[in-house]
């Protein structure tokens, strides 16, 4: 690692003067960044450290609309073990909180941290290479390289997959984030936190110098609201998903009245299939209709030379996130 | 570790570091004498203060030393291992403020403050804590150098849940990586600890 300033700030408003100076990074419990920077992926002048906001910017609690209200900071075991995650509706986020890692880095790493980690792509990941995300060379080397960790959807200059498995469920849930650049609060949909192009040029989220996630919010759940997270990896713990799915189904009298599908690991951006859940709607649960779901989920995949298995897993891991949803 | 050169480092900017090290360890908003802006600590050399194992500790570190580098070069608490050294394999496993961590992707300044618990805190002299002797008994290692951070996640298992299933020892201990697969041992070392043997 090389040399760094550490800035601890007392309040917000000192983190997010640091946060807008020149080489400057933001820090939770640095899990991530940690790895960049013993990896010289990221040498900044300054960190600035956001722990001591702590009492401020973590916990989960329900607001006044019903909203659960998630604090940047509350680290992955806590969301997971939270009396408030119980709820049949929430299972997607608990799941996926719960599988994250290990247990030692689930005790730590934040939920912010989780949403805005650098892809896990090798190849932008070592210094070594010349990769075009890194902007370090002209091209993808993984679009024609060892690409069996890599997209097969939504892919166009870069094959990066996206690396978060909080991600997909809290977009399922119809979350949103809210931040703080220049003393000014915003709100917004989960959605616009992630590229709307992710080209290689882009970094995984929309953050602005300066600008500090504070809180995800999750809207109230409709009575019958059910919820899955399911991944596909190779290894049981301390691994990172081939392909992911979580769903949120809401079930009246045994039909399925609103759907929603967001597929993990599989492209640049946590990638909601709208199509995929619209089948859904209106029908009851059935093998048939979670197979034709898992179909469209993958309808226009492109996959690379070495990862056309992520179709075939990945429509498997949508049936499996259907099922537990609607058991 | 070395301290890279012309870092305009020097006594007066470490003893400052010091102080606003005490500052920063309560917690609280500055006194009303402290000068505007956050605190800044390094990028040379500065001493910190950690609570480890009930005893509060002096140590020199940079901003960018890790809570593993810090405990096993800066205090000669060489219990946790440097394995992987990037969060995967558990050798470094410690408890802070109670919970299991990868110290080697903590910082060490961000456990100031908190309460860190190692290896070395099971024996004193010869006397060893029940489940050490479990592990011992039960024949839990072969090359050892798992063995640290895989009694460290036993430990917390045993405090989290008493008497803890098959499932939920095998749920605690995923962070905790043994090449010689010594996992079977290792489980058979919490249920005889959990069932009161070697007291």
């Amino acid at each position: 690692m090389k040399p760094f300033t550490y800035v601890v700030p007392k309040d917000l408003a000192e983190a997010a003067a640091a946060a807008a100076q020149p080489d400057t990074v933001l820090k939770g419990a640095g899990v991530d960044l940690v790895d960049r920077m013993k990896e010289r992926l990221q040498t900044p002048q300054q960190v600035v450290n956001l722990l001591p906001l702590k009492q401020q910017l973590a916990g989960v609690a329900r607001a006044a609309d019903g909203a659960l209200q998630i604090g940047a900071l509350t680290t992955l075991t806590e969301l997971e073990q939270h009396a408030e995650l119980a709820d049949p509706a929430l299972q997607a986020l608990r799941q996926s909180a719960g599988m994250t890692a290990t247990p030692q880095v689930r005790n730590r790493a934040t939920v912010a941290g989780n949403i805005l980690q650098f892809t896990r792509c090798w190849y932008v990941r070592s210094e070594a290479f010349r990769c075009l995300h890194g902007g370090r060379g002209p091209t993808c080397l993984a679009m024609t390289g060892e690409n069996r960790y890599h997209a097969v959807l939504g892919w166009t200059d870069c094959v990066r997959v996206h690396p978060s498995n909080l991600a997909p469920p809290l977009l399922a849930l119809g979350a949103e984030y809210t931040t703080t650049l220049d003393g000014a609060t915003r709100r917004r949909a989960l959605a616009e936190l992630f590229p709307a192009e992710p080209r290689a040029q882009n970094p995984e989220h929309t953050l602005q110098a300066g600008e500090i996630v504070t809180a995800l919010h999750v809207p109230k759940q409709p009575s019958g609201a059910r919820s899955a997270y399911c991944e596909s990896r190779e290894k049981q713990s301390f691994d990172w998903a081939t392909t992911a799915c979580a769903v949120r189904v809401v079930l009246q009298a045994g039909k399925i009245t609103a759907a929603d599908l967001v597929l993990g690991a599989v492209a640049p951006n946590p990638l909601p299939r709208p199509k995929a859940a619209a089948v859904l709607v209106g029908e009851a649960p059935s093998a048939a209709l979670f197979q034709k779901a898992a179909e469209l989920a993958f309808a226009g995949a492109n996959p690379l030379a070495h990862n056309d298995y992520k179709l075939t897993i990945g429509k498997a891991i949508v049936r499996q996130a259907l099922d537990e949803a609607t058991r | 570790m070395t301290v890279p050169p012309d870092r305009g480092f020097s006594r007066r900017s470490f003893l400052k570091g010091s102080a606003a090290a005490g500052v920063a360890t309560t917690g609280i908003a500055a006194a009303p004498a402290a000068p505007a802006g956050p605190t800044t600590f390094g990028p040379g050399l500065h001493e910190i203060e950690l609570r480890i194992n009930g005893k509060a500790r002096k140590v020199e570190v940079e901003t960018r030393t890790t809570l593993l580098d810090a405990l096993r070069d800066g205090l000669d608490l060489t219990g946790a291992k440097k394995v992987c050294d990037r969060g995967a394999c558990g050798g470094c496993t410690v408890l802070v403020d109670g919970v299991t961590t990868t110290s080697c992707m903590t910082l060490a300044m961000d456990a100031v403050g908190s309460e860190v618990t190692t290896i070395e805190s099971l024996s004193d002299g010869d006397a060893v804590h029940p489940l050490v002797q479990n592990f011992v008994r039960c024949d839990a290692m072969q090359c050892g150098f798992c063995t640290p951070g895989m009694v460290m996640s036993s430990l917390s298992c045993l405090q989290r849940r008493g008497q803890p299933t098959v499932a939920q020892m095998q749920h605690d201990l995923s962070g905790n990586l043994c090449r010689c697969g010594t996992y079977g041992r290792v489980m058979q070392a919490i249920q005889r600890t959990a069932q009161g043997g070697g007291k």
